[in-house]
Formats: structure tokens, sequence, C-alpha cells
């Protein structure tokens, strides 16, 4: 197998997990991967071997993320039903509480604005440094920190109520 | 900046690990001596915590088929497209399911598959290739995607630009026995071979009916160094 697919097969698990803060409905998150997987191949010959491939990935995935997001504004669909989000096997009582915690962070997350939600995913979710989330996004890393502190207050004011 | 902001900044640099080092050894003081700035830093450290745990699944959910066919046509372009009138025998074994009609077709001797025991057997170089080759070395024959059946077999689709054929065969008594072939032509179009619609719907779906676990680049290897077995 050569270099760059063995790397993109490597890169399959973040690259979901990152998809599925995003679009939240599993479907919608691999067809959302699929679309960065199809995007980065296109353009392959503008990522430098040697370079981080999951920040030229993720960046990718975020344009094609807005890219999605500002179709689906104008067709005027929101997100897909909480329902679905929690709509997942469940097996055992500890299985059941571990769902039900996801599922309060999923739905929390989903209310967070579009950048937020981003700068959240890629530092807390992915554990990117800041430098490299900023680069991620394409914004001064003091952008992204005030993003940081604004979708974390949000998280907390929605998650502690039930926390407590 | 608000004094607000300033201080909520510096508590997430420094749950982040993004403080240097004297700042880092500044902000622990302060937190030893101020309950109200510990019990923050423990919120969001919950925070932290509890946002990670709830993605941290995804990480060990099996990679859908359809993603790792995308990702393992990364390589199409070492291909060289021949586009051409079909071999023969190709159009006999063009979409149908082999394995159950395979008995009574009089399928030629030569070619890639030969009909061996009620089974049609891959031979030759498709054999060597499906035996030998990584997904997606470039060669005649490309392998896409490599499966482990949950009764331990392993299966793998192939695409042969000279044969103009593609299809998933497993392992079997020390053959390659394919369940599905299809006449296949690889696209002369760069542009459209940029995805996994290189691997045909009718391959996918024989892939997705053998609930198969996908095998990755270091599973495969050691697979094949083990022989199949």
């Amino acid at each position: 197998m050569h270099g760059l697919q063995r790397q993109i097969v490597e890169l399959l698990p973040r690259l979901r997990r990152l998809a599925r803060v995003l679009a939240r409905d599993p479907v919608d998150a691999d067809d959302l991967v699929q679309a960065t997987v199809e995007r980065a191949l296109i353009h392959q010959d503008q990522w430098r071997p040697g370079t981080r491939l999951d920040s030229w990935m993720f960046r990718i995935m975020k344009n094609a993320w807005i890219d999605e997001s500002r179709a689906r504004n104008r067709r005027g669909r929101v997100f897909a039903p909480e329902e679905q989000g929690e709509a997942i096997g469940l097996d055992g009582a500890a299985a059941m509480e571990n769902r039900l915690a996801a599922a309060d962070v999923e739905k929390a997350m989903a209310r967070l604005p579009d950048e937020q939600r981003l700068a959240v995913a890629l530092v807390l979710v992915d554990g990117l440094s800041y430098r490299e989330a900023a680069e991620v996004l394409e914004v001064p890393q003091g952008t992204l920190t005030s993003r940081l502190v604004r979708g974390r207050m949000a998280l907390m004011a929605d998650l502690e109520g039930d926390a407590a | 900046m608000t004094p607000d902001e300033k201080i909520r900044e510096r508590i997430i640099a420094f749950v982040d690990g993004e403080l240097a080092p004297a700042e880092r050894a500044r902000f622990e003081a302060e937190l030893a001596a101020d309950p109200a700035l510990a019990a923050s830093v423990a919120r969001h450290r919950a925070l932290v915590a509890r946002v990670g745990a709830a993605y941290a699944p995804v990480l060990d959910e099996a990679i859908p088929p359809q993603l790792l066919a995308v990702a393992a046509a990364a390589n199409d372009r070492v291909f060289r497209p021949r586009v051409g009138r079909l071999a023969p025998w190709a159009a006999i074994a063009a979409s149908l399911v082999v394995g159950v009609i395979a008995g009574r077709l009089a399928l030629p001797e030569q070619g890639p598959l030969v009909a061996r025991d009620g089974a049609l057997v891959a031979r030759g170089q498709l054999a060597s290739a499906l035996s030998t080759e990584l997904a997606a070395e470039p060669g005649v024959v490309k392998v896409g995607l490599t499966l482990k059946t949950p009764d331990g077999r392993y299966c793998r689709t192939f695409q042969s630009a000279a044969d103009h054929l593609a299809g998933l065969a497993c392992r079997q008594d020390g053959r390659w026995v394919a369940l599905t072939a299809t006449a296949w032509t690889q696209s002369a179009n760069p542009a459209y071979r940029t995805a996994g619609s290189d691997i045909p719907p009718e391959v996918l779906a024989a892939v997705d009916g053998l609930a198969g676990q996908p095998l990755d680049a270091a599973a495969e290897r050691a697979a094949r160094d083990r022989g199949w077995r």
C-alpha cells in the first residue's frame, strides 16, 4: 500500500470522529468524511509529503462542512431530529448511562454556532494544540481561543444543570 | 478583553496545557491559594473529559466499506486505463452471481476464472495478485478491500484492467473462489477515477453481504504473510 493511501486509511477513525461532532447524524457524518477524502484525492498534488496530513484533511473537512452548511441553510433544512442521535442499540445499564450522557453532549454541541463547535471539536475532542487548530481553521490563534472560551461557557451552561 | 474573559482564557489555556512553563508555575501558585479558581479549573476539566468521552467510541467503530473503498482509490493514477473491447469471456461473466450457477456454465479454460467443482476459481495472474498484492499496489490486477468474514475466511475485491473484470473472491481450501464477478472497465477520464466509485456497486453490495470486518493495512499485510490462513 502506498504512503498517502495508507495514511488516509489510518486517519479515517479520527476523520469520522470529527465529522460526527460536526454533522451529528452518523450517516451525514460519513457522507462528510467521504466528501473530504474525495476532495483530498482530487487535490492530492497540493499536499506536501512531510507536512501534517491530519491538519490538511481536517481543513478540507472544515471547508466541506461550511459549504454543506450553507447549502443546507439555503434549503432550509435543520439538524437531523434529536431522537436520531439516541436511537442506537443499548445494552446494559452502564452502556445506557454512557449513551445518555453522550447524547446530552451531542445536543449541547449541536446548539453551538459552527465556528465554536469546530474549535471545540479540534481541541477538546481531537486534542490538537491551539497552533494546529488555528491553522486548520485558518484563523489567528486569538480568534481560536476566544471561540474556545465562548463555546465552553455555552456547553457548561447547557450541561451542568443535569451533571450537578 | 474584559477581566472575566482574560481569566477564562488563562483557565482554559492551563487546562489544555497551553501555558508556557513560567506562566504555568504562576497559575499553579494562584490555584493553590484560590479555592474559587480551583473549582473553575475542576469544572473545565470535567467538561473536557465529558466531551472527549462522548465521541471516543467512534474511534473503535468498524469503518464502513464504502469509505475504505474511497480511500483505497488514492492510487488510481498509477493505472494506465485500457479502454477497448471487452474480452469475450468477460461478457459471459458480466453481472452474474457466479457461485450459484457456476457448475452449469461452460466457461472457457482460459481466462482469470475457471469452473472447478462447481465453483469459479481464480487462476494465473488474478490468483497470484489475490495471494500476494496489497491493496492498490500498482499492477494489471488491483486489489481493493480485504475483509475477514465472521467464520474466519479472507475475502478480497479485485479489479483487473487487462481482463476487464471486477469481483469479490474468498480464500477457500487454498484457492480463491469468486463470489461475484462483473464486467468492468477502467474509467478513461481521471476526473471520474478519484473515488471508490471505481469498485462497481454490485461488488460493494457483495462486500456488504459478507458482514465481514475490513482489514487495515497492517492486518492485511499480516494475513498475506501468513498465507491467508
